[in-house]
């Protein structure tokens, strides 16, 4: 199985990536995977308080948009999963839309190989309209490492985009990091920092002025082992992103069999 | 050793160190050779387990004269521990601690009443103790430090002796601290089978099997309720995963008496057997008033159950875990009726259900307590990636008061898990008889290990009538390092 799975993650790392989800999905992954015979749906609704106001090159502006992400993430084995995204968005003269899909299958270092950090390799592609997303084609891939340490909480992703279809298509790989750490205050209530950037291509990195960073203070409820909830107010200050959004997700599992933890 | 009644000779396939093997001694040598002789050549059915007249609460006799540690010119038995590579199965191997080069290590049979002293060699760079898990000795050589009695220095010899007492299906295994090395206490290999026969015993069988669980390559995961919890990557019983092992060998219309023990350092386990009912006949040793028979056999680290099977059902069966992914890796083994063949076969049980109450008397015997103890145990949340901290009435080993016990008296324990995780509590050189489960009253069943269950109430009752320290602690190793241990004080 180890052999597979490194096949796996080897091959996944010499695939060329493309470009990420801007405000639909606003979320560090962490390493672990949804466990096998389980289900996750997640909701991620974004609301963008100041954003891109016009209309450029065809693409929609961003200023009070209301983005909802339904994302389902099968569990497969214990080291791999599949996740789906429905993406929409709904602002002022457009309505309710459907803005794309996209596909994830994600692999990770099992538990039992009682590696120091987690880790996990997700590669990410679809669709999305131009009206939204000048790219409509899109891959990505993300490296994901994190560790858990008493309270704390540390996730780094690193993110690769490539851009299939669209204007972007010849500028090569992107490099769009995240990062996450959190301090567990108590058992159900996990408060910390997410970090996210877009710098551009990485043989042409962009002048800060022209990289996307956010920074969201966010909270992690834990109210329950079946449900998943985090909220976050992001500020974006460089004139390439969005300066302030509202993001929440929440999720909820569903198991179709028994698991070890209390059989 | 075990092959001498499950005629299981694949139990001695394993590699071991050859340190670690330092046989036994003369004594121990002519028991076995008398007990394997027994099982070949008496054709008449064994007998085993007396019924305890229903409703009585533990005589708690206390140590005999020879409970210490004596010196004599020769041991009855000798325990090495040492390290060892261990297969579990073909290209499965683990290097661990062992008694005797062996997993279970060296079975011991006693006779109830009849002095035995044991010498155990230590040949880790650690200290280690032997815990005499259910018997009622003194404090000296029961084998927990909190109690009292020595660690064994690393290289270091030592000798025990005791008088053996209650009979029944008991077990020895170290006592140590692992904390967050999940190579040493109960995740290691140290356990092995002390089966104490009593005086006269009228049960009839015609074979014994011992069946003794445990999980293995244990790891730190996330659980469901956020905190960290130990998983295991295989699991095996008598030392081998499911299908490397010699099947146990029947025949139809044999009585098949089954000692089973849970010696998983944190895991509860429920077997089953397809096609076949287990008759209980003895939980933690102790015989109980209605030999009920069920479907699935649930044990909680440190429990055991003596059962007996009817072979009823010709044919090829697993004798493993209920849940398919502990059975997938490793927890059964195969039970092989004679002249059939083919693939063992599974089939989950239709009635995966497990109630103590079933075992006790028929009309349950109400007795007052003389005192109350209520035992609340709850957790203290320490970070999603650090074990909680466990307690008993809100204070965690050792920074503990001792509960005080009065001599002679009913004490009435009152196990109250507000936590969200089940507990398997074990109180040493005891027993206590249950009372009620959830509400629900029951009398006869006596036992030394009882899994409380999440957001429950059990009550037992203690006559204390074996004075010296006594430890009472959650038989999970990660809780009771984590403080889920009180130790019990005569007043």
């Amino acid at each position: 199985m180890k052999l597979t799975l490194l096949a796996v993650l080897l091959l996944a790392a010499a695939i060329p990536a493309a470009r990420a989800q801007g405000n639909y999905e606003i979320q560090v992954y962490g390493a672990e995977t949804v466990a096998p015979r389980s289900t996750m749906v997640e909701l991620h609704s974004n609301f963008t308080a100041d954003g891109q106001r016009r209309t450029i090159d065809g693409v929609a502006p961003t200023y009070h948009a209301e983005h909802e992400t339904l994302e389902i993430t099968q569990g497969i084995n214990d080291w791999s999963e599949v996740g789906f995204y429905v993406f929409t968005s709904e602002q002022s003269g457009l309505g309710p839309q459907w803005v794309g899909d996209h596909i994830r299958p994600r692999v990770r270092v099992p538990e039992k190989w009682r590696w120091p950090v987690g880790v996990s390799l997700s590669t990410e592609v679809g669709y999305q309209r131009a009206l939204f997303s000048p790219d409509t084609w899109t891959w990505e891939i993300r490296p994901i490492v994190d560790k858990t340490a008493g309270r704390w909480y540390f996730a780094v992703n690193s993110a690769l985009e490539r851009t299939w279809h669209g204007p972007d298509v010849n500028l090569g790989l992107g490099f769009s990091p995240a990062a996450k750490i959190s301090y567990d205050f108590t058992k159900r209530i996990t408060g910390g920092f997410e970090y996210y950037a877009d710098y551009g291509s990485i043989t042409s990195i962009a002048t800060l002025h022209n990289q996307q960073q956010q920074l969201f203070p966010a909270i992690d409820l834990n109210l329950s082992p079946k449900w998943e909830i985090n909220f976050g107010v992001g500020i974006g200050p460089t004139a390439a992103t969005d300066h302030w959004i509202v993001k929440g997700i929440i999720g909820r599992r569903f198991d179709w069999g028994r698991h070890n933890k209390g059989q | 050793m075990y092959a001498e009644a499950g005629k299981k000779g694949a139990m001695n396939k394993p590699t071991v160190n050859s340190l670690s093997q330092p046989g036994p001694c003369r004594r121990e040598f002519l028991r076995r050779a008398s007990l394997a002789a027994a099982a070949v050549l008496a054709p008449m059915p064994q007998l085993l387990y007396a019924q305890a007249p229903s409703g009585q609460a533990d005589s708690g006799q206390g140590p005999k004269s020879s409970d210490a540690v004596g010196e004599t010119a020769s041991p009855d038995y000798r325990l090495q521990i040492a390290e060892i590579d261990w297969e579990l199965a073909p290209r499965k191997n683990v290097r661990t601690t062992a008694y005797n080069g062996q997993i279970p290590g060296t079975l011991l049979r006693l006779t109830e009443g009849q002095p035995v002293s044991i010498e155990i060699v230590n040949r880790l760079n650690r200290p280690e103790i032997v815990h005499w898990h259910g018997q009622w000795i003194a404090p000296a050589v029961d084998g927990s430090m909190e109690e009292g009695a020595p660690m064994i220095p690393p290289g270091a010899t030592t000798r025990i002796a005791f008088t053996p007492h209650p009979s029944g299906l008991h077990w020895y295994h170290t006592h140590a601290m692992a904390h967050r090395d999940l190579k040493h206490g109960l995740y290691s290999g140290q356990f092995g089978v002390l089966l104490v026969d009593p005086p006269s015993n009228p049960a009839r069988y015609d074979q014994e099997q011992f069946l003794v669980l445990h999980d293995w390559e244990p790891y730190y995961a996330a659980s469901d309720d956020g905190s960290l919890m130990v998983n295991y990557v295989c699991g095996s019983i008598n030392g081998r995963m499911l299908g490397h092992d010699a099947p146990i060998q029947v025949r139809e219309g044999q009585q098949v008496l089954f000692h089973i023990l849970n010696a998983s350092a944190t895991q509860v386990h429920k077997l089953s057997l397809p096609g076949h009912s287990f008759q209980v006949l003895a939980l933690d040793g102790r015989p109980v008033p209605s030999r009920a028979r069920v479907e699935t056999i649930r044990l909680g680290p440190a429990e055991r159950a003596s059962v007996l099977v009817a072979m009823n059902s010709p044919g090829v069966w697993i004798l493993g875990e209920t849940n398919s992914a502990f059975r997938s890796a490793g927890m059964g083994t195969v039970i092989e009726y004679a002249g059939r063949a083919g693939k063992p076969v599974w089939t989950a049980p239709a009635s995966p259900h497990w109630d103590y109450r079933v075992f006790g008397d028929a009309v349950p015997v109400v007795r007052k307590p003389d005192l109350t103890l209520p035992l609340v145990f709850t957790s203290r949340f320490q970070g999603h990636g650090a074990l909680d901290r466990w307690m008993i009435n809100g204070k965690s080993y050792p920074d503990t008061a001792p509960i005080l016990l009065k001599e002679g008296l009913r004490h009435r324990l009152i196990f109250d898990n507000r936590s969200m995780d089940d507990h398997p509590v074990h109180l040493h050189r005891h027993s206590f008889e249950l009372v009620s489960i959830r509400g629900a009253v029951l009398s006869g069943v006596h036992k030394d290990v009882v899994i409380v269950e999440a957001g429950t109430v059990v009550e037992a009752d203690l006559v204390a009538n074996n004075p010296g320290n006594t430890l009472f602690h959650c038989h999970q190793q990660d809780h009771m390092d984590s403080g889920f241990m009180a130790l019990f004080q005569y007043a």
